[in-house]
């Protein structure tokens, strides 16, 4: 299975969200990154044929999406960023609905509905109206509808926005298993949930894409320009003017910065691993992601 | 089918939903109908006699008294029958009668005298009676032949006008020729509230509680952002939006049945079936059409439930072309409200043109010598005004699905 972007772009009169974007995407788990307004949604809901491109095309398998109608719909399972439900109906009622409006037969709907509840940790609430539930049990319910016909290609807009740091295990956990033969593609401006299971990252800005690669290629591009750094507390700041610092860490009366900078920045500095989010913020600098 | 029953399930669960139901089934069954009927309408005139809200709660028990005094003159509308009612409201003290005039069949007689035996009127008195105060009934005589003179005068007058052509005029004298004669006759006042005031009001009842219903059928889902959810289920697009336009159709049937037969029943638990074999011209002297009460009904029922089925299509047009909630529900209302508002403003054609609109137009043009004018050929108006906002309704539907089913743009 292939899903290819082909010079996809979308403009919004003289704005351009999206600029000849392509890229080609086999089965995996693809982490979309970028900040907000770099293309992201766009992107996504081109992807999920709901948004017509201004030009370019997006091909399942050498067919045109928008051309395969429902046929690509039936393959595709969509988590939108704002996940809009029906306040009255229970998690059950809503899910089952989706289920029909997905073209899965009664039964078989059933259970589905059931062992999703259950591996979202819903059972419990499967019966309560969604309107009584918390943000991150609402995110939950868009997730299971999005996993309901078990799609070949899912496409996820920030699925770890409003859920606690245990949900967001659960959920990276439930997708690296999903994924297997599967297309996945999650966006999100959370560097560490894409660090955990992507396996190939594309990270947007301006409507592009400007770094596409796995987490350790795309750590490996700053190696040699991350560094950590001990200071006394108050000068600290003097640093952050100067430098993109990752991080900060209190120790005793000191700080340890982590500093991302081409050159040494200081002779006390010592160079460290990189990770995806050293990678990221080299490219955006601090202030900007 | 699976897929429409939950859409009309969803439909009915929506709160708006029932509750602009509740609210329509009371505005429209209890106060218009059932209320209209026991107090405000054929209630006995209270204290105050000058707000039919002081009558008093017996309608039912005064219709019932009306129907047994008005059965004494016979069943067949005769000279001797007109003549019988006059003399029977002259016999009344002149301090009862404008009481009695409401209810009893005298204000109809009274409109017989005043169209029918001008003539007759006291031109020389200094002071304003009404005609059937003072008419000598003896002569009141050849009441069909002056009806026929009443509406052969009427006819003239509009072809002088412009408004009819000869063509039209012999194709009005063909239908009035069917009338039969002598008429058939029972108590009249209930069909005629029911004719041209209870079954007529439906429509501008129903209107505004149909646009808040399913004014949001497509327009609500971008409202609650389900929309980009449901555009990426397989059925979510062409399918929902067929179930979607085939549950707010079912929606607008089942609306019309709650109300209309609410009335319905009102009206057949407060006078019964009698009488439906009368000739409309008992409303209106000068009706063309050769129908009974019952016929008439029907044709009312059937305007109403064509123009509900044509204003939901409309209403689910709007609602799939803009994602605003407050403009669809904002479109839909003007369909109705902005000729009933702004008609008088508008030049005439736009006045005509607009009541072909969904629930714009009255069915109690059967009563009416109106003709339409379409490629050059005369049409009774009741039957465009039947017609025409049904077919736009219709018309409105696939363009209503497409709208839903189509990528965004923007």
């Amino acid at each position: 299975m292939e899903l290819s972007i082909d010079r996809l772009t979308k403009h919004y009169g003289r704005k351009i969200a999206v600029d000849r974007v392509s890229a080609t995407l086999t089965p995996g788990v693809y982490g979309l990154l970028g900040a907000n307004g770099a293309g992201k949604t766009t992107l996504m809901r081109m992807l999920c044929a709901i948004l017509e491109p201004t030009s370019g095309e997006v091909r399942l398998d050498g067919k045109e999406i928008a051309a395969m109608g429902e046929d690509y719909r039936d393959v595709l399972g969509y988590l939108p960023q704002d996940f809009g439900y029906y306040p009255t109906y229970t998690a059950a009622e809503f899910l089952s609905y989706i289920a029909a409006l997905k073209g899965i037969p009664r039964d078989r709907a059933d259970r589905r509905v059931k062992e999703l509840l259950g591996m979202l940790d819903l059972s419990a609430v499967a019966d309560k109206k969604i309107k009584t539930f918390s943000g991150g049990m609402k995110q939950r319910v868009g997730i299971a509808q999005a996993l309901l016909n078990d799609p070949q290609v899912l496409i996820l807009d920030e699925p770890t926005s409003g859920l606690d740091p245990k949900e967001r295990v659960r959920l990276r956990n439930l997708l690296s298993e999903y994924a297997g033969d599967k297309i996945v593609i999650l966006s999100t401006h959370i560097v560490s949930d894409v660090e955990a299971i992507a396996d190939v990252v594309l990270v947007m800005n301006a409507g592009r894409f400007i770094m596409q690669g796995t987490v350790s290629e795309l750590a490996e591009q700053v190696r040699g320009k991350v560094w950590e750094l001990t200071v006394p507390r108050e000068q600290a700041r003097f640093w952050q003017e100067d430098f993109t610092v990752a991080n900060y860490r209190h120790e005793g009366e000191q700080v340890v910065l982590r500093i991302i900078s081409d050159e040494k920045p200081s002779d006390e500095a010592v160079p460290c691993e990189p990770i995806l989010d050293d990678a990221y913020l080299y490219q955006f600098g601090a202030k900007e992601a | 089918m699976e897929l429409f029953a939950l859409e009309h399930k969803r439909l009915w669960r929506t709160t708006r939903v029932w509750l602009c139901v509740l609210l329509c089934f009371i505005y429209s069954v209890i106060y218009g109908g059932v209320f209209s009927f026991q107090w405000f309408v054929f209630g006995s005139e209270g204290e105050d006699t000058t707000s039919p809200y002081e009558n008093n709660f017996d309608g039912y028990s005064v219709i019932r008294d009306w129907q047994e005094q008005f059965s004494q003159f016979g069943d067949t509308w005769t000279d001797e029958t007109f003549q019988k009612i006059v003399a029977e409201y002259q016999s009344y003290d002149p301090m009862d009668r404008p009481g009695l005039q409401s209810m009893g069949d005298w204000s109809m007689a009274a409109s017989f005298l005043n169209h029918l035996y001008p003539e007759l009127e006291d031109s020389a008195s200094q002071t304003y009676q009404p005609l059937i105060h003072y008419v000598d009934t003896e002569k009141l005589t050849d009441f069909y032949g002056k009806r026929q003179w009443y509406l052969d005068f009427n006819l003239e007058v509009a072809r002088q006008g412009g408004l009819l052509t000869e063509a039209d005029i012999d194709m009005l004298q063909e239908m009035n020729s069917q009338i039969e004669e002598p008429w058939k006759y029972e108590w009249t006042q209930g069909w005629n509230h029911l004719l041209t005031i209870a079954l007529p009001n439906i429509s501008a009842r129903i209107a505004p509680f149909l646009a808040i219903a399913l004014g949001f059928i497509f327009s609500g889902e971008w409202h609650d952002s389900t929309a980009p959810l449901l555009h990426t289920t397989k059925h979510g697009r062409r399918r929902l939006a067929y179930v979607k336009v085939l549950s707010g159709l079912a929606f607008a049937v089942e609306m019309f049945v709650l109300i209309a037969g609410g009335t319905v029943a009102a009206q057949l638990i407060y006078f019964g079936t009698s009488g439906w074999d009368m000739p409309i011209q008992f409303i209106k002297e000068i009706a063309v059409a050769p129908w009974n009460m019952l016929k008439a009904e029907l044709f009312e029922l059937t305007f109403t439930f064509l123009g509900v089925i044509g204003y939901a299509g409309m209403t689910m047009l709007f609602s799939s072309l803009v994602k605003n909630n407050v403009l669809a529900l904002v479109l839909s209302l003007s369909i109705t409200y902005v000729p009933n508002l702004l008609g008088r403003y508008l030049p005439l054609w736009a006045q005509e043109a607009s009541q072909y609109l969904p629930l714009v137009g009255s069915p109690t043009d059967i009563f009416r010598t109106n003709v339409f004018h379409v490629l050059g050929k005369g049409i009774w108006s009741p039957y465009m005004l039947i017609t025409v906002p049904f077919v736009i309704g219709v018309v409105c539907l696939p363009f209503a699905i497409k709208g839903w089913a189509r990528r965004e743009r923007a």
